[in-house]
C-alpha cells in the first residue's frame, strides 16, 4: 500500500497501523481468529484511511506531479485501455489506479503522471477531477494542453487573448482547434499551475502562433462544466466568436464550457484597451476570485450531482481555494504558516488542570465528559425555566431573565461545527487582553481535509 | 456638569465595576466546559467568561457571586450581568439575578492645560498626597462623596469612585483647584 510518494503523514500512519496489527496478531490468534481476519482488518484499515486521506496523499503528490485526476465512470472501465493509450503519452510514469468506492458507482481514477507531456487528449464522457476536488465532466473529446509555468503565463494568455481579439484576420484555418505545441511545454516547474490555467481559461497559447482560434475550443476544453443546460453557453460562445474568428469547428461550439468562455469574454472585454505590459501586473486575483466563484457554482452542483467522495472536500476546499492557487502557484505547499481563526479559537476552553492534559477539542468529546458529571449539577434547563418565574416574588429588586437577554446565540452552533480540528498537548497558552498566543506540541490537525502532523505549533489568534 | 468657564470637559468612562449574584452555587468545571468564551482558573478558584456585545469580563465564584468589569456606563455593565446570567442559565444553573450592584467606575478626563503638581499638593496639602518616587501623580482624595483623583502633570486626571455621578461631581470639584495650579504657558 506504500505509494511512491508517501507523504510524511501517511507514513507515520501506517507505521501506526503496522504497529497496531503486529501487536494485535497474538492476542488474534489466542481468540482463535485466523489471520486472514487480522489481515482483512488491515486492509479495510488501509483502505479507508487512503480512501479518507488518498487525496490529500494525491494532491500532495500531483503538485509536485500533475494534479491532474481522471475519474472514469464505471461504464468506461473496459475503455480504459483506450483512455490510458491517448492519456499516457510517454508510457515512461505509472499511473497510479485506485479503485474507489463511491455511493453507486465504481471510479476509476488515473493521476496523470508527472513530466507527461501535453497535450492530453482526452475522450468524451470522461469526467475530471482537479487536485482540490473540482469535477469536470468532459462532454466532447478534448484536448488539454499544459500552460507554461509561472506567472508570466497568465500575462502571456491573456496577451493572447487579447491579440486574438485584436486580429482576427490572421488567424488562419491551418490552426486546428488540437493543436500540438510540443514547444510549449517546458518541463513544468509548476505543474499545479498549469491545471489552474486551463481551469482559468487561460489554455497556453504559443507564442508564435495565432491563438485565438483554439483558444476558446481550449478553453471550453479545459472547463467543461456538469451542469450544462443550466448555463447559456451558446450565445456567448457564438458571441465571442464573431468577434473573432468565423472559422470554429462546430464541436468546439458544442462544447457547454459557459463559464470559461464567460470568463474568456469577461476578460477579453476587459483588456481590450489595456496595454500587455498591464497583463502582467494585473492581479492574478481578480481572475482567481472569477475563477473561484464559477467553481464554487460548480462544486455545489459537483456535490449535487456527482456520487465522487470529496464531499467532505468541496466545502473547505471552496473555502481555501484561494489559498490553494496561491499555494499552487508558488509550487510550495504550505504546511506551516499562522494558523487559521477556527482552529485557534477552539482550543482555549481546553482546562489547563495538568500540564501535559490532552486537550480534546470536539464539542463531541467535551459532552461526553461532562455527562459522568451532569447529576452533580442537579439541574436542567427545564426545571430552571420552570423555577424562573416562581423565584421573582421573592428577591428585592430582580427581573425574570428572559431572552431579551440573550447572548449572541448564532455563533456557538457554529463554533464547534467545523471540520478543523487539531488534537494536541500544550505547552503554554498565553493571553494578553484579547491575544492569545499558543505553544503546542505532539499534535496532529485536520485542517481543510487533509491530516497534518506536528511536534511543535505556534499560534496566534485574536479573540 | 462643566466648570465655571464656559468649555465643556469630556469626562470619558473607561471602566464600569458591577457585581451581583445567582443566589445559587455554581459548578465551575461545569461552566469551563460547557461554557463558551470562558477561562478557568482553578488555582484562584473562579472562572472568567468574557462577553462580545458589551465587551465583559466576568469573574465567576463558584459561591455564586459574580464581578462584571470592563463595561463603558452603568447600564452596559447592568444589561452585561444580565446577559451573564443567562448564559449561566443557559448552562442549567437555576440563577436568581439579584443584588446588582455598580462597585466602580473609573474614568479620565483632559485638562486643557498642564499643572505644576508641586504647588497643587502644597494648596490642598491635607488632601492632596504626592510621591514623585512611587508614583508620577498627584492623588487627590474626596473623602465625603468617596472619590479619588488622580492628577498627573500633563493636565490629564483620572477619577475614580462609586458611581458616574460621583465621579461628575468629583471633576467639578477639582477643576477650580487645577486651574489655579496651572502651568502658564501653551497648553
Amino acid at each position: 500500500m506504500l505509494n511512491n510518494n508517501t507523504g510524511p503523514v501517511a507514513k507515520l500512519y501506517l507505521s501506526i497501523i503496522d504497529d497496531v496489527i503486529e501487536s494485535m496478531r497474538e492476542l488474534f490468534l489466542d481468540e482463535g481468529l485466523e489471520d486472514r481476519v487480522l489481515d482483512d482488518l488491515r486492509h479495510l484499515w488501509e483502505a479507508k484511511m487512503m480512501q479518507s486521506k488518498a487525496m490529500e496523499d494525491f494532491r500532495k503528490n500531483n503538485i509536485n506531479s500533475s494534479n491532474f485526476v481522471l475519474q472514469l465512470p464505471a461504464s468506461y472501465s473496459r475503455t480504459d485501455q483506450e483512455l490510458t493509450a491517448s492519456v499516457v503519452i510517454p508510457a515512461s510514469h505509472n499511473i497510479h489506479s485506485f479503485p474507489m468506492k463511491t455511493n453507486s458507482e465504481t471510479i476509476a481514477t488515473f493521476s496523470l503522471p508527472a513530466g507527461l507531456s501535453y497535450p492530453v487528449q482526452i475522450p468524451a464522457g470522461v469526467t475530471l477531477q482537479t487536485a482540490s476536488g473540482q469535477l469536470y465532466k468532459v462532454n466532447v473529446p478534448v484536448v488539454v494542453t499544459q500552460a507554461p509555468a509561472g506567472q508570466p503565463l497568465i500575462s502571456r494568455t491573456m496577451q493572447r487573448v487579447f491579440v486574438g481579439r485584436e486580429a482576427p484576420a490572421p488567424q488562419s484555418s491551418t490552426v486546428p482547434p488540437k493543436t500540438t505545441r510540443p514547444q510549449e511545454v517546458d518541463p513544468p516547474s509548476v505543474p499545479a499551475f498549469s491545471l489552474q490555467l486551463p481551469r482559468h481559461s487561460q489554455v497556453d497559447i504559443p507564442p508564435c502562433q495565432e491563438k485565438s482560434v483554439p483558444q476558446p475550443p481550449q478553453v471550453p476544453a479545459a472547463e467543461p462544466s456538469q451542469l450544462q443546460g443550466a448555463r447559456s453557453p451558446e450565445p456567448d460562445i457564438n458571441l465571442e466568436e464573431n468577434e473573432q474568428s468565423p472559422q470554429r469547428e462546430p464541436v468546439n461550439l458544442s462544447m457547454n464550457a459557459s463559464p470559461c468562455s464567460q470568463l474568456l469574454e469577461q476578460i477579453s472585454s476587459e483588456e481590450a484597451l489595456t496595454q500587455t505590459a498591464q497583463f502582467k501586473s494585473r492581479d492574478i486575483d481578480d481572475i482567481l476570485k472569477e475563477v473561484i466563484e464559477e467553481e464554487r457554482e460548480k462544486a455545489e452542483r459537483a456535490r449535487n450531482l456527482a456520487p465522487a467522495k470529496n464531499d467532505n472536500q468541496s466545502d473547505p476546499v471552496l473555502g481555501l481555494d484561494l489559498d490553494f492557487n496561491y499555494n499552487e502557484l508558488s509550487d510550495i505547499v504550505q504546511l506551516d504558516g499562522p494558523a487559521g481563526n477556527s482552529d485557534m479559537e477552539e482550543e482555549e476552553g481546553g482546562p489547563m488542570e495538568e500540564n501535559d492534559f490532552l486537550g480534546i477539542i470536539n464539542a463531541e468529546a467535551i459532552k461526553a465528559l461532562q455527562e459522568g458529571e451532569g447529576s452533580s449539577d442537579g439541574n436542567s434547563v427545564s426545571s430552571s425555566s420552570d423555577s424562573e418565574g416562581a423565584d421573582l416574588a421573592e428577591a428585592v429588586e430582580e427581573d425574570p431573565l428572559n431572552s431579551g437577554d440573550d447572548v449572541h446565540e448564532q455563533d456557538i452552533p457554529d463554533l464547534f461545527d467545523t471540520d478543523n480540528v487539531i488534537v494536541c498537548q500544550y505547552d503554554k497558552i498565553h493571553r494578553s487582553k484579547n491575544r492569545w498566543k499558543f505553544h503546542l506540541k505532539d499534535g496532529v490537525m485536520c485542517y481543510g481535509g487533509r491530516d497534518y502532523v506536528f511536534s511543535k505549533a505556534v499560534g496566534e489568534a485574536e479573540w | 456638569m462643566d466648570s465655571s468657564n464656559d468649555e465643556a470637559l469630556d469626562i470619558i468612562i473607561t471602566n464600569v465595576v458591577a457585581t451581583f449574584r445567582v443566589r445559587c452555587h455554581l459548578n465551575l468545571r461545569t461552566i469551563a466546559l460547557e461554557g463558551n468564551n470562558v477561562i478557568y482558573k482553578p488555582d484562584c478558584g473562579k472562572v472568567l467568561m468574557k462577553l462580545r456585545k458589551p465587551k465583559i469580563t466576568a469573574s465567576i465564584w463558584s459561591s455564586g457571586k459574580i464581578i462584571c468589569t470592563g463595561a463603558t456606563s452603568e447600564d452596559d455593565a447592568k444589561l452585561g450581568a444580565r446577559r451573564l446570567a443567562r448564559v449561566l442559565q443557559k448552562l442549567g444553573f437555576r440563577v436568581r439575578f439579584s443584588a446588582f450592584k455598580v462597585v466602580n467606575v473609573l474614568a479620565v478626563c483632559s485638562m486643557p492645560f498642564s499643572i505644576a503638581l508641586i504647588d497643587f499638593t502644597m494648596n490642598n496639602r491635607p488632601i492632596a498626597s504626592y510621591e514623585p518616587e512611587l508614583h508620577p501623580a498627584a492623588t487627590y482624595r474626596i473623602k465625603h462623596i468617596k472619590a479619588t483623583v488622580q492628577v498627573f502633570s500633563t493636565g490629564s486626571i483620572t477619577v475614580t469612585g462609586p458611581n458616574v455621578q460621583t465621579v461628575a461631581t468629583a471633576v467639578e470639584q477639582v477643576y477650580p483647584l487645577l486651574f489655579e495650579c496651572r502651568k502658564p504657558l501653551r497648553k
